[in-house]
C-alpha cells in the first residue's frame, strides 16, 4: 500500500471511531428529543417510531405542547434560576477553597500531608442517604435558607473532589517553577496566584465544569432542604414535581422536554469553556 | 546563610499551608462533623426514623444482623419405606430438602442467599439479612465491571478528542452531554427505552433485526438486570472519565513526542512508553472517584430497580424511609464507608500513588 | 489574597440577598397536599373557601412530591424533626397506623359528629387504640377496567370469576395477535416489587378466600391453601396472557398500554377511567368499568386505596388544624372535588346525589365496590406496616419471576412475619 493510500485509510478509521463515539454519545440523548416531541399516545406505540408519527396514519406528526407546557410552568424557570445559583455558587466556593487546600497539599512541605487527604476524601465515602438526616438537623438547627443549605451541603462532594484533583495536578508541575519565583523573590502565596494558578487553568476549568454538573443533577438533598421552601426548588426537583391533571400520572414527554432545554445551557456552557481546556499546553514550554 | 534561608522559607510554607487549608476544613467540620458523628452513633442504638418510642442502645446488634450468615448442607430426602434416595422423575436428580427446613431459626430467622452445588452435595448459603448481603455482591460486581469500561471508553474518547481535526471544540461539547442530562432524568430516559413491549427503543430495534420477540424485560430479567444499569450508569460517566482523561493527556508536552518520532518510536510505542506513564496520576485519581462514586451509587438503581434489586446505598434508603429501621440504615451507612475506605487504601498503595 | 476573599464575601451577598427577596410570609396553618394539576388546584380552592368563611386563618398550601416514597421520606424528614412548619398532612390510607404517635385524636377535635358519614372500613383503618388520626379524605379501589368493544366483536360476557377472565383473556388474545396486532396482551396489572403489589395480591388471595395476610385481630392468617392457590394462579398469568414484563409494571406502565389499545383486561384503580376518555385516548369511548373477578370465596375483592388528612402533634395550631381538615373532609368540599376534579368521595350519601352523579355517572357502579373494599392490614400490623408489605410483594415477586415456588414464598413470609411481629398464626379473615 502506497503512503497515501495509507494515510487515507487511517483518516477514513479515525473518523469511522469518531463516529461510533458521537453516535454513542448522543443516540440516547436524540431518543429523548423524540421522545419530548411525542404525544402520550406517540410515546405508547408499538413498535416504537424513531420520528414522532401519528399512530392512525404513520405520518410524521410533532407534538410540541410539551415545550409549552414546561416554559408555561413557573416552577420549572425558577428551577432554573436556582440551580444556577445554587451550582454556580457551589463551583466557585469549591474551586477556591479547593485550590488554596491543593496548593498546600501539592506544593508546600509540612508534616500531616497524607492524613490530611485521607481526612478530606473521607467526606466523600459515605451514601448521601446515610448523611442526610443528619444534615437536616444540623440545617435547622442553624436556621439556614434553602439555596444556602444545597450550597453548602454540595461542597460535600464537590470539595474532596476539586481538592484532590487540582492536588494532583500542582504535584505534577514541575518544582522548577517555584524554585525560579522564590529565586526572583516571590512569596510562596504569589507564587501560587500569579503562576501556578494560570498555569493548571485547564485542570481548573475541567473540575470546575464536572463539579458545576456534579451540583446541577443533585435530587436527593435538594428535595429535602427545598421541602419547606417551594421557591428554593432546583431543576431536578422541579422536574419531579412535574405531574399530569391527575394523581399518579407521569408526563413522560414533558420530563423528556425539560430534559432537553436544561441540556442545552450546559452543551453552550462548555462550547464556551472549552477552548480555556485547551490552554494548557503551553505548561509544557516550562520544560527546561 | 544559605541554610538559614531554608530554614525559615520552610516555616514560612508550614503557616501558610495552614493558613490555607484551614478553611476547607471549616467547612467540612461544619458540614460534616455532626451528621457523621450522628450516623456512628446511631448505628449503636435501635432507633426508628420519626419513632415516638424510646431509643436503646444496642451494641454492635445491628452489625450482627446485617452480616450474619451461616452455611448449610442440604441433605438429600430420603423415602421413608426404602430408605433410599428420592429422585425427581423429571430430572433424574436427587431430591434435596428446601433451605427453609434446614437454615437456623434461633436467635435468629436465617433466609436462603444463594444455593450452589460442591461435589454431589447440594449447600445454601442463609443471612439474617440476605437482601444486604445481596447487595453488597451487587454493588460490587457494578462498581467493578462500570469503572472499568468507563476507563476504556473513557481512554478512547479522551484520544480521539486529543488529536487535531475539524470540529474538536464542537466534540468536546458533545463529549460532555451525558454526563450532562440530569441524572433522575436520564434513569427515566433509560427506563423508558428498557420498556419490555416494543414501545421500548430496545426492544423495537432488536425486533427489527430479527433477534426475540420484542418482549425482553430488561429490568425484570434477573440475567439482563445488571448489564441494563451497567451501560446505564457507563453512558452517563464516561464523559466524566474522558474529560479528566483528557485534561492530563493536555498536560504531556508534545516535545516528547516529537522527540519519539524522530527516535523512530510507532505510535503503539510511543502510547505506552510515554502516555501511560505520564498520565497515572490522572487515572489514578479519576479511577479513585469514579469508584467511590460507584460504590455509593444510588440513582440508577432506585429509579431502575428500585426494590426488585438493591446497591448498598438503596437498600440503606429503603431501610431509613420504608422500614424506617435509622439504627440499622446507619450501621448500613458505616459498613459502605469501611468498603470505600478500604478500597481507596488498596488503590493507593496498588497505583503507587504516593502523597509526598 | 484578598482578591479571593471580596469575591466569596460577594457571593455571599448575592446569595443570601436572593434569599431574604424569596421569604416566605408567615401563615397561619399549613396543609401539605399533592402538588399534581387537578388535586393542587382544588385544595387551594377549598382553601379559599375555608378563609373566606374565616377570615382571621391564612391557610398555606404546601405541594409535595407525588411518588409515596418521596413523599413519605419528606413528611418523616418533619416528624423527626418534630417541626411545626407542617399543620396538617395529606396521608396515604396505609400510613395512619404507622405514624399514628404523630397525629393528634381528632374525636378529641369534633369528628365524632361525622365520623359515621363515611364508609366505615376506613374510618376503622383509620383508628389506631381507640383514637381516630386521620380523617378520609378520598378514596380508591381496584377496579376491573375492559374492553367493550372487543368483548362485543368475539360475543364474551365481562369475566366474574378469574378463571373466565384467564379463558376469555386468553382467547381474545390469540385471536388479536392473528388478526395483526403482535403486542396485543390478554391482561395488564401492577406487579412491580413495591406497595402497588401488594395491593393487587392482596384482591387475589382475598378474593380466593386466603385473608388478609394480618387479620384484624392481630393473627397471621397468610400461609393457607386458598392464598397459594390464588398466587400460583397470577404466576401463570406472567408470559401467558400478561407480558413477561408485567414484573415490572406499575399503574402508569399498565396504564399507558391499555390506553394505547394494547390490552384486553386491565386492573387499575379510578384515575384511568378519565383519562382513558381524553382525546389523545387510542381506546376512547370503548371501554367500561367493573369490580374485579371473584375467586372460590364467590364475592370480588378490592384493596382499599385513596387519602386522608392527620392533624400533626407538633402543630402549633391544633384547634384551627383540626378544624380545617374536618371543613376538606366536609360534604361541601368533597362534593366539589368529586364533580370538579372526578375524586371519589369517602361521604356514602354523595353516591346518591344527582348532581355527583350527573358529572360523573361511573360513580354510580363504584358504590358498591368501595362498601365491600378490603383494607391492608396496617393498622393490625402497626407501627411496622411498610416491613410486613414488603414481606409479602417480595414474596409474592419472587413466585411471579419464577424465583420461588408459591408453597415455600407463603411459609416464608409467615415465618417472616412471625418475627417481624411476635403475632401467632390464625384462621384468615373472610369476606
Amino acid at each position: 500500500m502506497s503512503k497515501t493510500q495509507k494515510k487515507v485509510l487511517k483518516k477514513i478509521l479515525f473518523y469511522f471511531v469518531l463516529a461510533v463515539i458521537v453516535v454513542y454519545l448522543l443516540f440516547p440523548f436524540y431518543w429523548a428529543v423524540n421522545s419530548s416531541l411525542k404525544s402520550q399516545a406517540q410515546l405508547s406505540m408499538t413498535p416504537a417510531t424513531l420520528i414522532p408519527r401519528d399512530p392512525d396514519t404513520g405520518e410524521i406528526s410533532i407534538f410540541t405542547r410539551n415545550y409549552f407546557a414546561i416554559f408555561k410552568n413557573g416552577q420549572f424557570l425558577r428551577g432554573l434560576v436556582n440551580s444556577s445559583i445554587v451550582a454556580t455558587s457551589t463551583t466557585i466556593l469549591s474551586l477556591i477553597v479547593g485550590s488554596f487546600a491543593a496548593f498546600a497539599l501539592g506544593k508546600l512541605r509540612f508534616r500531616g500531608k497524607e492524613p490530611a487527604l485521607y481526612v478530606i476524601l473521607a467526606m466523600t465515602m459515605f451514601p448521601q442517604v446515610t448523611v442526610l438526616s443528619g444534615l437536616y438537623a444540623v440545617i435547622n438547627a442553624l436556621n439556614l435558607s434553602a439555596r444556602f443549605s444545597m450550597i453548602f451541603t454540595y461542597m460535600l462532594f464537590t470539595l474532596p473532589f476539586t481538592t484532590w484533583v487540582l492536588t494532583s495536578f500542582f504535584r505534577d508541575l514541575p518544582k522548577e517553577i517555584m524554585q525560579s519565583a522564590q529565586v526572583d523573590g516571590a512569596t510562596p502565596f504569589q507564587t501560587f496566584h500569579m503562576i501556578l494558578l494560570p498555569l493548571t487553568a485547564p485542570a481548573l476549568v475541567t473540575t470546575g465544569l464536572l463539579a458545576f454538573i456534579q451540583a446541577w443533577n443533585e435530587y436527593l438533598f435538594a428535595l429535602t432542604f427545598t421541602s419547606i421552601d417551594p421557591s428554593a426548588r432546583t431543576v431536578p426537583v422541579a422536574i419531579q414535581y412535574f405531574s399530569g391533571e391527575f394523581a399518579r400520572q407521569e408526563p413522560f414527554g414533558e420530563i423528556m422536554a425539560a430534559a432537553v432545554v436544561v441540556t442545552i445551557p450546559i452543551v453552550v456552557l462548555v462550547l464556551i469553556f472549552q477552548k480555556r481546556i485547551v490552554a494548557g499546553l503551553t505548561a509544557g514550554a516550562v520544560k527546561g | 546563610m544559605a541554610k538559614k534561608a531554608m530554614s525559615e522559607l520552610a516555616k514560612e510554607e508550614q503557616k501558610l499551608a495552614i493558613k490555607l487549608l484551614i478553611p476547607t476544613f471549616i467547612i467540612l467540620l461544619v458540614i460534616a462533623l455532626y451528621p457523621l458523628g450522628q450516623v456512628f452513633y446511631t448505628s449503636f442504638t435501635n432507633r426508628t426514623f420519626a419513632g415516638t418510642g424510646t431509643t436503646e442502645f444496642v451494641g454492635l446488634d445491628n452489625y450482627q444482623k446485617l452480616l450474619a450468615f451461616s452455611i448449610e448442607e442440604l441433605p438429600p430426602v430420603v423415602d421413608e419405606e426404602t430408605g433410599k434416595v428420592k429422585i425427581d422423575e423429571e430430572t433424574g436428580e436427587k431430591v434435596f430438602q428446601s433451605p427453609i427446613q434446614v437454615l437456623p431459626r434461633q436467635p435468629e430467622l436465617h433466609r436462603p442467599v444463594y444455593t450452589f452445588n460442591f461435589f454431589g452435595s447440594k449447600y445454601v448459603v442463609g443471612a439474617v439479612t440476605p437482601d444486604f448481603i445481596r447487595a453488597v455482591f451487587n454493588t460490587i460486581i457494578f462498581t467493578v465491571f462500570s469503572v472499568l469500561i468507563e476507563t476504556i471508553l473513557g481512554l478512547g474518547v479522551a484520544l480521539v478528542v486529543n488529536s487535531e481535526f475539524k470540529g474538536r471544540g464542537m466534540m468536546r461539547a458533545v463529549m460532555l452531554v451525558p454526563w450532562a442530562v440530569i441524572t433522575v432524568v436520564s434513569a427515566k430516559m433509560w427506563q423508558w427505552m428498557f420498556q419490555p413491549t416494543r414501545a421500548g427503543l430496545f426492544n423495537m430495534l432488536l425486533d427489527k433485526f430479527g433477534i426475540g420477540t420484542g418482549n425482553f424485560s430488561f429490568l425484570t430479567n434477573p440475567s439482563l438486570q445488571m448489564p441494563a444499569i451497567i451501560a446505564v450508569d457507563v453512558w452517563k460517566t464516561t464523559p466524566f472519565m474522558a474529560l479528566l482523561l483528557l485534561a492530563g493527556l493536555q498536560l504531556i508536552p508534545q516535545e516528547l513526542y516529537e522527540a519519539a518520532e524522530v527516535d523512530g518510536a510507532s505510535k503503539i510505542r510511543q502510547f505506552f512508553t510515554i502516555t501511560l506513564p505520564l498520565l497515572k496520576p490522572s487515572v489514578a485519581v479519576a479511577l479513585i472517584f469514579r469508584t467511590l462514586d460507584s460504590l455509593r451509587v444510588f440513582d440508577v438503581f432506585q429509579v431502575l430497580l428500585a426494590q426488585k434489586r438493591y446497591s448498598m446505598a438503596s437498600f440503606n434508603y429503603f431501610q431509613l424511609i420504608s422500614a424506617r429501621q435509622m439504627g440499622m440504615a446507619s450501621a448500613i451507612g458505616v459498613i459502605i464507608f469501611i468498603l470505600i475506605f478500604f478500597f481507596a487504601l488498596a488503590y493507593m498503595k496498588a497505583l503507587g500513588v504516593d502523597t509526598e | 489574597m484578598r482578591k479571593y476573599l471580596l469575591l466569596v464575601l460577594a457571593l455571599v451577598l448575592v446569595v443570601s440577598f436572593t434569599a431574604v427577596g424569596f421569604a416566605q410570609d408567615k401563615t397561619e396553618i399549613t396543609v401539605a397536599a399533592g402538588s399534581v394539576g387537578k388535586e393542587l388546584e382544588l385544595t387551594q380552592k377549598a382553601a379559599q373557601m375555608y378563609m373566606e368563611e374565616n377570615p382571621d386563618v391564612k391557610v398555606n398550601v404546601l405541594s409535595t412530591p407525588d411518588l409515596a416514597n418521596d413523599r413519605l421520606g419528606l413528611y418523616l424528614q418533619f416528624l423527626e424533626a418534630k417541626s411545626p412548619k407542617v399543620d396538617v398532612y395529606q396521608v396515604d390510607v396505609i400510613w395512619p397506623g404507622d405514624l399514628a404517635q404523630h397525629f393528634i385524636d381528632l374525636n378529641e377535635y369534633g369528628a365524632e359528629k361525622v365520623a359515621d358519614n363515611h364508609f366505615q372500613e376506613i374510618v376503622q383503618n383509620n383508628t389506631v387504640n381507640g383514637r381516630l388520626v386521620a380523617i378520609p379524605w378520598f378514596t380508591d379501589a381496584g377496579l376491573l377496567y375492559y374492553r367493550t368493544d372487543l368483548l362485543e366483536k368475539y360475543d364474551r360476557k365481562v369475566p366474574e370469576t378469574w378463571s373466565e377472565l384467564q379463558e376469555t383473556a386468553k382467547y381474545i388474545m390469540e385471536e388479536e395477535r392473528a388478526a395483526g396486532n403482535p403486542d396485543f396482551y390478554g391482561y395488564v396489572w401492577q406487579g412491580n416489587a413495591y406497595e402497588g403489589l401488594t395491593c393487587d395480591a392482596l384482591e387475589w388471595v382475598f378474593s380466593n378466600g386466603g385473608g388478609t395476610i394480618v387479620s384484624p385481630d392481630k393473627k397471621i392468617t397468610i400461609n393457607n391453601e386458598k392464598a397459594i392457590e390464588a398466587i400460583d394462579m397470577a404466576a401463570g398469568w406472567v408470559g401467558d396472557i400478561s407480558p413477561t414484563g408485567v414484573t415490572g409494571m406499575g399503574e402508569e406502565d399498565a396504564r399507558k398500554m391499555w390506553e394505547a389499545g394494547n390490552a384486553l383486561f386491565m386492573r387499575n384503580w379510578p384515575y384511568a377511567y378519565t383519562l382513558g376518555n381524553a382525546d389523545t385516548s387510542q381506546i376512547k369511548g370503548k371501554f367500561d368499568v367493573a369490580p374485579l373477578p371473584a375467586g372460590d370465596s364467590g364475592s370480588s375483592a378490592a384493596t382499599l386505596g385513596g387519602w386522608n388528612l392527620s392533624v400533626s402533634k407538633y402543630s402549633e395550631h391544633p384547634e384551627a388544624a383540626a378544624d380545617f381538615a374536618l371543613f376538606l373532609a366536609s360534604e361541601k368540599v368533597q362534593k366539589m372535588r368529586a364533580i370538579e376534579g372526578s375524586f371519589n368521595p369517602t361521604i356514602k350519601s354523595l353516591y346518591q346525589d344527582e348532581e355527583v352523579l350527573e358529572a360523573v355517572p361511573f360513580f354510580g357502579k363504584l358504590y358498591e365496590v368501595f362498601t365491600n373494599a378490603v383494607a391492608r392490614p396496617s393498622t393490625a400490623t402497626a407501627p411496622k406496616y411498610n416491613q410486613a408489605s414488603e414481606i409479602f410483594f417480595q414474596g409474592v415477586h419472587s413466585v411471579l419471576t419464577g424465583e420461588s415456588d408459591a408453597t415455600t414464598a407463603v411459609q416464608y413470609m409467615e415465618l417472616d412475619l412471625k418475627d417481624l411481629l411476635g403475632y401467632e398464626t390464625g384462621e384468615p379473615r373472610q369476606p
